[in-house]
């Protein structure tokens, strides 16, 4: 029996969970614009784990850089579904640093 | 050396929440009934884990890594699947009030626009404006004329067997 394996698995379940906990409370409070400061933690959290000599303290970073990456691209429909009044909507975001540059790039979604 | 776990993971992580979200979208949009998926989605996603517990007996000459990353990565998508099953019916709740676009050609979603609920329009496909915006209103209910509208009857028909079950 591979205990670990279904440990991963849970865990996994549990990130994603509070993944959607961070992006509802990011949206509200910061906007979807925050959308590249997840994305480059994910990003760098998976090229942190190719550099980790245990594979088990990988794996955890590699499914929190994965679900940082899933957060990234659903800030936007977040943010359209708080606009349609299905989640509660904040008229005073705070801007993340960079905007102007940030909104040049069109946002990932799912 | 460079260490993979943690890239597979993450990738299996990304594949499963994105199949979560576009896959669970289209099953529900296309099947007839929703519990022959859910089904099939807990069966694979329960094998998956059992094979996750099972993998030294599966591959018993792999590496201690490799056997932790396979068994990893059965997990997590064994345990994306059997919440994507819930999610089958959330879904399905979506489409009735209207979060999710209806699928005309779906006698279920048919149904249910029939009944006055849910709309075919993609609410989510468009871009954030900054402030609130007013959600259209629900679709309007078929008025029940069966000599004009075949389709109505079985949709109002089946809807009443939707709601019975």
């Amino acid at each position: 029996m591979m205990w670990e394996g279904l440990a991963l698995g849970f865990f996994s379940f549990g990130i994603i969970g509070f993944g959607f906990y961070w992006v509802i409370r990011l949206e509200r409070f910061g906007g979807y614009l925050w959308w590249p400061y997840p994305m480059a933690i994910g990003i760098l959290m998976i090229i942190v784990t190719l550099f980790l000599p245990d594979a088990g303290w990988s794996a955890l970073l590699g499914i929190t850089g994965g679900s940082f990456i899933w957060g990234a691209t659903e800030l936007k429909e977040q943010a359209v579904r708080a606009e349609l009044g299905w989640f509660p909507f904040n008229p005073d975001k705070k801007d993340p640093p960079g905007v102007n540059w940030i909104k040049r790039i069109k946002a990932p979604h799912l | 050396m460079l260490q993979f776990a943690g890239f597979w993971m993450a990738l299996a992580t990304f594949l499963g929440i994105w199949w979560g979200h576009v896959g669970v979208r289209w099953l529900e949009a296309h099947s007839r009934s929703i519990w022959i998926p859910i089904v099939v989605l807990a069966v694979v996603g329960v094998g998956l884990n059992l094979a996750a517990l099972l993998m030294p007996s599966i591959l018993p000459n792999a590496s201690a890594d490799v056997l932790l990353t396979l068994s990893g990565v059965a997990s997590i998508i064994g345990i994306t699947l059997m919440w994507d099953g819930l999610e089958m019916y959330r879904q399905q709740n979506r489409i009735k009030k209207g979060h999710a676009p209806a699928n005309r050609a779906n006698p279920r979603h048919a149904a249910y626009l029939a009944a006055g609920m849910g709309t075919t329009e993609d609410l989510l496909a468009r871009e954030p404006q900054g402030y609130l915006v007013n959600a259209p209103a629900p679709h309007q209910p078929v008025p029940h004329n069966a000599s004009a509208d075949r389709h109505s009857v079985v949709a109002q028909r089946e809807y009443a067997e939707v709601e019975s079950a």
